[in-house]
């Protein structure tokens, strides 16, 4: 038994890698006051320009750094709309994946002449980083080496995202204007500025995890790639609670259930039930804010009755 | 607040600029035609990059869409379920519930529809297709009101759980389908056929008009009747136009938030039962693509006004009747209609006097 659970985490490793590096930067977004419903059209752009670049230029390396940019740029645009143009986030945000997924599903036929897979020629993946002697730990080795290099990237962003938001200047700036942005700016911070960086990096993040995707752990691109992963991504911040440490958390899960699922394919839980996991948990992590706050809320309104009562019948 | 958005509640761009009066009067219409010019300039880009003659994809888009009484036909059938869906949106968003999850009420009203269908067999034609119908209505409504009691009793944030609540609603009914409804004969994925009396006849053969997109049209009527003329209509009214003035004059705020959302998800789960019962037949998994996403689309560029929604639904009818023609005829797949369609969504919502050179041209103006 411990085996077989050591064998779905060595496998969660990779799967979790896309969901918790959009995870973080939908997270640094939230912070920011922009709910991004894009990182996934954003991680499949992120996708196809890794493959591109690599194919184009033999080095898997330039496609991340490709696709963070072209994330970055998306994400920059994304921004625009919502900050200097007054569009409703949302909308904005599904008008996004529409137009992205319509656009590689346009693209790959017309100019590829392809239906399906996108697998250029001399299109190199990521190599497989092998740690020594870490890997020859039984058990734990396969959880911790052998991955590509972005895994690790993925890994390194939980406390640097964490230290970014609640050490730095810039990320408690960020902070104060997604709590309170008239206040924020009325003390003399950038909110427009601080909304687009944060806007900018989330489309980052979720670029360079939609070259994971393309370049990890499959090597090629396809539309449908992502799979819904930029959902799950935002699943993973609303089960976080938009902190790093317990978004990470949420990540994994989703990894691990996505791991699992595969196998559990075969043994009859139904794939369905499994997918519509995140969903369930956006929506009952929501709820549960939401009730603590009205509890709360509710309390020291009974609190200042009570106190109020106390006062006039003195 | 925008003029626009005080009239409807609607979250659209509005005209912030102070821009001079002989400036706005040329603003409205360009706020208002602006996203679905920029959107066919959009797809002519993508068309011309792409090797292909966009004026004559767009011919004959026009052609297959309105050229002849069988293409006006489908482009209606179309039509209907973004109109409904559309409507579903519109009714929220001029309370002030920013529902996006009309998506979910259609599947799981399209399943109920379907279940109905299949089922009750026995029923008279007329009958099984009221009752399935209704179900459907219920089956919607009653999807729709998870989140509106969570927003009503508890002030939890319905955009990000509506949402959520799409892709839950089409799990759960492909789940259902596949598990324990699967057609006998067919392999995957499809419920058995509706029984033949449940199906809506053609008004128009060979196309699939039928009664519903008349029912569609009714129900435009009944939304602009329902917000001009009843006192329900009125407070929903209110209270998406200013929550605490409503609250003030005795509107309870619960209730009409439990009332927008009922009837959201009651012409979503409409929607989806007349697809079922005039297009389809039967309930496939993963059927809509994306009634419930246009229906924002539709609601959006509408500005919530009954004669906007109407337009802006045959605009998407004709879009999509005429794409899925012209894949037929030509090497361009439908995705094109995606394009226009994301595009026209995230335009609709952007202020357009608020970029760079319409601000330009205002000031000269």
């Amino acid at each position: 038994m411990p085996d077989a659970i050591l064998s779905v985490l060595a496998a969660a490793a990779p799967s979790t890698t896309s969901i918790l590096l959009a995870s973080m930067g939908g997270l640094i977004n939230r912070q920011g006051g922009i709910v991004n419903i894009g990182l996934e059209p954003m991680m499949l752009v992120g996708a196809f320009t890794a493959v591109i670049v690599s194919a184009q230029t033999g080095n898997p390396f330039l496609g991340l750094l490709a696709a963070t940019a072209s994330g970055a740029l998306l994400g920059l645009l994304f921004s625009w709309s919502i900050t200097r143009l007054g569009a409703n986030e949302i909308v904005a945000g599904l008008g996004l994946n529409l137009l992205v997924i319509g656009f590689f599903g346009y693209l790959l036929p017309t100019v590829f002449k392809i239906e399906g897979t996108l697998l250029p020629a001399g299109l190199v993946g990521l190599p497989k980083l092998r740690i020594p002697l870490v890997e020859q730990i039984p058990g734990v080795g396969p959880i911790v080496s052998g991955h590509d290099v972005v895994t690790y990237l993925s890994w390194l962003s939980v406390p640097l995202v964490s230290l970014f938001l609640y050490r730095t200047p810039l990320g408690i700036q960020l902070r104060a204007t997604g709590a309170n942005e008239e206040a924020a700016r009325a003390a003399g911070v950038p909110t427009l500025r601080l909304r687009d960086f944060s806007t900018v990096i989330a489309g980052a993040f979720a670029g360079l995890a939609g070259a994971q995707l393309s370049l990890g752990v499959v090597t090629l691109f396809n539309k449908t790639m992502t799979g819904g992963r930029g959902f799950i991504a935002l699943a993973a911040f609303y089960f976080g609670d938009a902190r790093p440490g317990l978004t990470a958390l949420g990540a994994v899960i989703f990894g691990v259930f996505e791991a699992a699922g595969f196998r559990l394919g075969s043994s009859g839980i139904p794939s369905q039930l499994v997918q519509m996991l995140p969903y369930l948990v956006v929506v009952i992590s929501l709820t549960l804010v939401a009730v603590r706050r009205e509890l709360r809320l509710r309390e020291r309104g009974r609190a200042a009755a009570a106190s109020l009562r106390a006062a006039v019948v003195r | 607040m925008s003029g626009i958005v005080a009239e409807t509640g609607i979250p659209v761009a509005g005209q912030e600029t102070i821009a001079p009066p002989r400036a706005l009067r040329l603003l409205r219409p360009l706020q208002l035609s602006g996203p679905f010019v920029i959107a066919l300039l959009v797809g002519a880009v993508v068309l011309f990059a792409s090797g292909r003659d966009a004026i004559g994809t767009y011919w004959l888009l026009a052609q297959q869409s309105l050229g002849g009484t069988t293409q006006i036909a489908n482009t209606l059938v179309a039509a209907t379920p973004v109109l409904l869906t559309g409507l579903a949106t519109a009714v929220a968003f001029r309370s002030g519930i920013f529902n996006v999850g009309v998506e979910g009420s259609l599947y799981v009203g399209a399943f109920a529809a379907a279940w109905a269908g299949f089922t009750l067999k026995g029923l008279a034609g007329p009958l099984l297709i009221v009752v399935a119908v209704l179900l459907a209505a219920a089956a919607g409504a009653l999807w729709a009101l998870v989140p509106g009691v969570l927003r009503a009793r508890w002030r939890v944030d319905e955009v990000v759980t509506t949402l959520m609540l799409n892709y839950v609603a089409i799990l759960l009914t492909s789940w259902l389908v596949n598990y324990y409804f699967l057609a006998p004969d067919i392999a995957n994925s499809m419920s058995p056929m509706i029984a033949k009396q449940a199906r809506l006849g053609s008004l128009l053969p060979p196309s699939q008009l039928s009664i519903a997109f008349l029912v569609a049209l009714l129900v435009t009527g009944l939304y602009a009747y329902f917000f001009s003329r009843t006192r329900i209509g009125y407070e929903l009214r209110m209270t998406g136009l200013n929550p605490r003035f409503a609250r003030a004059v005795g509107i309870n705020l619960a209730g009409a938030v439990l009332i927008a959302f009922a009837i959201s998800g009651f012409l979503g789960g409409v929607a989806g039962g007349f697809q079922i019962l005039g297009v389809n037949y039967r309930f496939i998994d993963h059927f809509s693509p994306g009634y419930g996403f246009t229906g924002i689309a539709v609601a959006l560029l509408g500005r919530g006004h009954p004669i906007g929604i109407v337009l802006a639904a045959l605009f998407f009818g004709a879009l999509s009747s005429g794409g899925a023609m012209i894949q037929l005829f030509s090497d361009i797949p439908l995705d094109l209609i995606n394009i226009l369609q994301g595009t026209v969504m995230i335009f609709a919502v952007i202020e357009l006097s608020r970029l760079p050179f319409v601000k330009q041209w205002l000031r000269h103006a």
